[in-house]
Parts: structure tokens; C-alpha cells; sequence
């Protein structure tokens, strides 16, 4: 049964289902069908009641040919240490600006998917996706992603870099699959940017697997103009004794939506899902984590910060299940929410289903604006007032960035959201 | 005369509920004074209203602090000038480390006086120098401000920060309150180690105990807004033994 769609939305579903992929492999059906009917969440859905999709249906983001970009185009953008980059321009790969895929490390491989068999099948998450609109949109879209697979005990120490870069305005939606064998490590950094002040769209799914011991680290990195769009659903399957480590910072787009589904799916496992997100104007930020512990012992930890200043709108929405099995669960999952404006809003919904009954579980929202007594203290000790608001709201929203394990990688993170914070406050 | 208080009338700015009623105060450079009374007479009120803080509305009265209105300053250009409060409840400042915090408002002052900034391992050297001084924990510069602090650990890091900007004037808001006599006779320590002829302290508390360990030049009690009586450190062990009662009953309706 089609849903009741508005004709801006009926217009937009034709326009993608017309641009989807359009091979005859089941999945590929099964996607064309789903989005065929449902297209597009309304405010009638609850995920998406304070996620406006309006804004993003008056465009239609076509896919097209890449645009032709030097390196040193890059310049701002690129990490000044060492990493393996991989840089998609409009949604496509482009050897050429990337570093060389023959990786010379024992057990790790990194390809890159086009065409076809971007639209990835035999997933564990493919009922799960079904549900994700915009998961089934990315996936329709997808013109090529990437693949990255580390071999049992296989550590890359050297980070992946993933660069998505948009040089007009278009739809560029990448469908990426990282796998950790046993006991192997790997550090991803995946940055969405665009050099042009049009508006765009940015698209992605990334399924990630870890393995028993396994240690999984990312940080994605939203810097797209304030015009555009940003949809990135992950699913993280964790086994036992494994850990993953994943930082997600909003920085700029009209609308950005991150979200996290994540499956601990085994004994001692650990994880952490932090974000910190900076808006204004009239931008949405959206960061949501769907987090289920499935069995004994499994540590989660959330940490996510918004800074919301003019009319901006965040919105965080987490999830914590715990299975009836998974007693010893220690989750703990924190909002909190500063506001810098007298029209800014912030809708936070932090849930818990608890089905254990020896657990440690918490979930905390707090959302108001600087604590006079705080600029109070600074002022008192010689700093003036708009120093001592940076200061605070500086510290306020890198707290989330403590869990990122490398330095280089911490410091080069923290550079961009506090020159995104100083930019919001002048 | 460092400090010249005159007829300082000032009441709470949100509910125009009056609680300075014409306070009088002189305090020289190098002395201490002592202002002791009973809850509600307005001591933290003084403190507040001196640091500029906006909760308060001055109605009447001058405050000339070293030569200058000090009523005319914003709280940052205050403590430039060399006031420093040190807080009945330091707040915590997640995030914020120490070190930044100190960093920053130590070069403040120095720019004040005309003195050129410290960089990272100048203020590093000057800093551990009052650590060693005050006997404070080596990691105190990495750790936040005040965060997981016992109430006693606040209080010392106001005296280090004390040390730090090396104020002409302290004013301690019942800096003994909530302190057990160990942390008690820490924090006296250290300011005791941070008397000299050119700093005043002002020591705002509601028991005698704290002046055991800071013995001040002066002791008055402000009751209903006002100073309604001065003395010596004597005067301080009078109250000790009899209470507010009777100078209550005194001044009651005065």
C-alpha cells in the first residue's frame, strides 16, 4: 500500500526512483519496492517529527559526472599526518586524487565498489535498512563505496581517510563495507565537504563488522555548507570481547542526520558512541544511536553535545535495548544540550528498554544555556565576558572528542569544531 | 587607604529586597579584617556586591578602591585592578582545565600592568613554584577546574589562584564553611603564606574558629546591613563566647 505523499514528495520519490538503480538483482527490487511505497518519512512519523524533510524535497539532486579537482584543491581539508586517503568526488572514486589501494600491510585490503555491485547485498542488515528511508534512498543511489577488510590480528596503525567531496550541487550517496577479522585494529576518518555554495547531498551507509577482540575507531566529520544535506545511517555489528570507538561531529549542512544502529552481540563487549554538534541560522542537526545489548557484560557509552545558537534545531534520539540475556549491562548514554539563543531548540529523547534485571543503566538529557556563576568565576579572576563565554562553550562541546584515541587524530578534530564554534560566536 | 567603603546601600536587583543598609569600611594595605555576623546580615552580600556581582543593585553609597570608583568597574576589570574573591562555593568549569583558567587570567592582570604575557612554559615554571609553595598536588594544572574537587580542595584552589594573581585586596566569602579543621588550618596556611604589607585580606565568616589560624587586625560585626560594632581580635573571642544574642538585642532596631 503506497503512503499518502505530498506532491513536493511525490515529485521527489518519482524523480530518485527514475535515478535509482535499476539492476534486477532481488535486493535491488526489494529496495525499488520499499522506497516505491513509503519514499519519504513525514512529521507524522515519529523518528522524523522534528527532522524536516521539507527543505530536502524541494531539490532534486541528480547524479553526475564528477567534477575534475587537483589535489591541492584538497589542501584545507586533508589531515597534515600521515593517512591512507580515499577521496570521492560527487559520489565517485577517484584514483587519481586517492593514495594507492595496494596496501602494503599484511591482511588488510581496501577496494572500491561501483556501479552495480555498490548496492551491496547479503547483509545482515538488510531487514533492518528496509526501515531507514533514507538508508533505502542512499542505497538506490549509491554509485560506488568502498570496502575495507583487516584480517585476523591484522593492525593498521596508519588511519583511513575517507574524503567525500562535492564540487556542485548533486546527490553523492557511497555504500561502504568495513569488516574486522579477530583481534584486528583500524582507525577510519570519513569527512563529507563541498567546494561549492550550492546546496548538495550527502548520502551514506556503512555497514561495519567487528570481530572477537577486534578494535574498530572512527570518527565521521560533517563540514558541508549550510545549504545542504546529510544522511548517513551505520550499522555496527559487534561480537564478543570486541570494542568500537565512533565519533560523529556536525559542523555544517541545512540538515544532517547521523545515526547509529549498533548490535552488541555477544559477552564483554565495549562501545562508545559520542557526538558534538554546532548549528545556527536556521540548520537541524539530527544524531541518533540505536544501541542493543544482546548479551552478558556489555559496556556502552554515549556521550553527545549540542551547541545551538539563532534558530537552530537539534534533535538527539537514543536508544538503549537490553535483551533479557544480557544481564551485567552497564550502559550509559548523555545528552547534554547548550543554547546560546533565545530561539534556538533542542528535542532530546533518550529511552531505555530494559529486559535484564542486573543491569547498570542511565540515560541523561539536560539541555539550558551557560551557567552565569561559570562566566561569573572567569570574569572574577580577570577574563572578560565574551572570553569567558568561548572558553566555557569551547570546553562544553570538545568533551565528546576525550574518547577519540589518537592525538593527531583528537587535535585535528578538535581544530575544526572549535574554528566551527568561534565562527557561530562572532 | 586601600579600601573606603562609604554609606553602601544595596539590595537584591530581581526582588528591590534591601540588605546593605549603609555599610562603613576602612581597610589599609596590609591588614586583616575580620567581618563576622549572624546569617541574613548581609556578609556575602558585601562580598558579592564588591566582586560586581549583577544579582546586586547598588542604591547608595561609594566604594573607592586604591584611588578608583570601583563601582564603575565591570568584575573582570575588578580583579585587573587586584581585588580577588575567593568564592563561599567555587563552581566547577568542566573541561576548562586549570592551567588554561590560570593562564589566562594571569596574563589578564599582567596586561593590566603593563607587563608582557607568560607563555605556556613561563607560567608553567611560575605556577609550580606556588604549587610547591602551597603544597598542592603536582597534577593540579591538568586536572578541570574544580571538577571532582572535595569542598576543601575548591577552597585551597582559590588560595592558589590567590598566590597566583597576587591580588592587592582578598576578600574570602565564609571560606570556612563546609571545612573540617584540617582543611581548615590548610587553607589558613596558605594565606597566612600570602601575607604581606602591600595585600589586605578580608575574611567574611560567620564563626570565630577560622581567626585562630588567620588572626586579623580587625574584627566587625555586620548586623542588618551594617557595621554596628568594631574591635580588635578580642572582640572576635567575645562573640565566640556570647554569641549574636546580645548585640542583636542592641541593635535590633537600629
Amino acid at each position: 500500500m503506497t503512503k499518502k505523499l505530498s506532491p513536493v514528495a511525490q515529485k521527489a520519490r518519482d524523480f530518485y526512483l527514475q535515478q535509482a538503480s535499476q539492476d534486477d538483482r532481488s535486493w535491488t527490487q526489494k529496495l525499488r519496492q520499499a522506497f516505491a511505497e513509503n519514499a519519504f518519512p513525514t512529521q507524522k512519523d515519529e523518528n522524523w517529527q522534528y527532522t524536516r524533510l521539507t527543505g530536502f524535497l524541494q531539490h532534486s539532486f541528480a547524479q553526475v559526472a564528477a567534477g575534475s579537482l587537483s589535489l591541492d584543491a584538497l589542501s584545507d581539508y586533508l589531515p597534515e599526518f600521515e593517512v591512507i586517503r580515499l577521496v570521492f568526488v560527487d559520489g565517485q572514486f577517484s584514483a587519481q586524487l586517492s593514495s594507492d589501494l595496494a596496501i602494503n600491510v599484511k591482511g588488510v585490503s581496501l577496494t572500491v565498489v561501483s556501479g552495480i555491485e555498490a548496492v551491496a547485498d547479503n547483509s545482515t542488515h538488510n531487514e533492518r535498512l528496509l526501515q531507514e528511508p533514507m538508508a533505502v534512498l542512499a542505497s538506490l543511489q549509491a554509485q560506488a563505496g568502498y570496502a575495507l577488510t583487516l584480517d585476523a590480528n591484522a593492525a593498521l596503525e596508519t588511519p583511513v581517510y575517507v574524503l567525500n567531496v562535492q564540487t556542485q550541487s548533486n546527490m553523492a550517496a557511497t555504500v561502504n563495507r568495513i569488516a574486522l577479522a579477530e583481534n584486528a585494529e583500524v582507525t577510519v576518518i570519513e569527512h563529507f565537504v563541498s567546494l561549492t555554495g550550492d546546496a548538495v547531498c550527502a548520502m551514506a551507509n556503512n555497514e561495519i563488522s567487528v570481530a572477537k577482540h577486534a578494535r574498530f575507531k572512527q570518527v565521521v566529520m560533517q563540514q558541508l555548507n549550510t545549504q545542504s544535506f546529510y544522511f548517513n545511517n551505520q550499522f555496527i555489528e559487534q561480537v564478543e570481547e570486541s570494542v568500537a570507538n565512533t565519533f560523529f561531529a556536525s559542523l555544517g549542512g541545512a540538515l544532517s542526520r547521523h545515526q547509529n544502529h549498533l548490535y552488541m552481540d555477544g559477552d564483554n563487549i565495549e562501545s562508545i558512541q559520542n557526538s558534538a554538534c554546532i548549528a545556527t541560522g536556521k540548520q537541524t542537526v539530527d544524531s541518533r544511536t540505536y544501541t542493543e545489548h544482546n548479551q552478558l557484560n556489555g559496556m556502552s557509552r554515549q556521550l553527545h553535545k549540542y551547541v545551538l545558537d539563532q534558530q537552530a534545531v537539534g534533535v538527539f534520539d537514543g536508544m538503549i535495548r537490553v535483551d533479557q540475556q544480557a544481564q551485567k549491562t552497564d550502559g550509559q548514554m548523555d545528552n547534554k544540550n547548550l543554547i546560546l539563543s533565545d530561539t534556538a531548540k533542542m528535542n532530546s529523547k533518550p529511552q531505555l528498554e530494559i529486559y535484564a534485571d542486573d543491569v547498570l543503566c542511565s540515560h541523561g538529557s539536560a539541555t539550558g544555556q551557560i551557567d552565569d556563576n561559570q562566566i561569573f568565576y572567569l570574569q572574577a579572576r580577570g577574563i572578560s565576558r565574551n572570553k569567558a563565554i568561548q572558553m566555557i562553550t569551547q570546553a562544553f562541546v570538545l568533551e565528546p572528542l576525550e574518547d577519540i584515541n589518537s592525538g593527531v587524530v583528537r587535535h585535528w578534530v578538535e581544530d575544526k569544531v572549535m574554528k566551527t564554534l568561534n565562527q557561530v560566536q562572532s | 587607604m586601600l579600601l573606603n567603603v562609604q554609606n553602601l546601600q544595596a539590595q537584591v536587583e530581581e526582588t528591590e529586597k534591601q540588605i546593605l543598609n549603609g555599610l562603613n569600611l576602612q581597610v589599609n594595605p596590609g591588614e586583616v579584617h575580620a567581618i563576622m555576623g549572624p546569617n541574613g546580615a548581609g556578609k556575602s552580600t558585601l562580598a558579592s556586591v564588591l566582586a560586581g556581582r549583577e544579582d546586586y543593585e547598588v542604591t547608595a553609597g561609594s566604594v573607592d578602591f586604591d584611588g578608583e570608583d570601583l563601582l564603575d568597574l565591570d568584575p573582570e576589570e575588578r580583579a585587573r585592578k587586584g581585588l580577588f574573591l575567593a568564592f563561599q562555593y567555587p563552581v566547577e568549569i568542566p573541561g576548562v582545565s586549570n592551567k588554561l583558567f590560570m593562564q589566562t587570567a594571569v596574563n589578564a592582570v599582567r596586561d593590566e600592568k603593563g607587563l608582557p604575557e607568560l607563555d605556556m612554559l613561563d607560567f608553567d615554571e611560575y605556577a609550580k613554584e606556588k604549587i610547591e609553595l602551597l603544597e598542592m598536588r603536582n597534577d593540579l594544572l591538568e586536572r578541570s577546574v574544580n571538577v571532582g574537587f572535595s569542598g576543601g580542595e575548591k577552597k585551597r584552589n582559590d588560595i592558589f589562584q590567590m598566590a597566583l594573581l597576587e591580588p592587592k585586596l582578598c576578600i574570602m566569602d565564609e571560606t570556612d564553611s563546609g571545612l573540617d579543621i584540617d582543611a581548615l588550618r590548610t587553607v589558613a596556611n596558605g594565606v597566612n603564606a600570602l601575607r604581606s604589607p602591600e595585600r589586605s585580606f578580608i575574611v567574611v565568616t560567620h564563626y570565630q574558629r577560622l581567626l585562630d589560624y588567620i588572626k586579623p587586625d580587625h574584627v566587625h560585626v555586620l548586623y542588618n546591613g551594617r557595621i554596628v560594632k568594631s574591635g580588635g581580635f578580642e572582640l572576635a573571642l567575645e562573640l565566640e563566647e556570647n554569641g549574636y544574642d546580645e548585640i542583636i538585642q542592641q541593635h535590633k532596631d537600629a
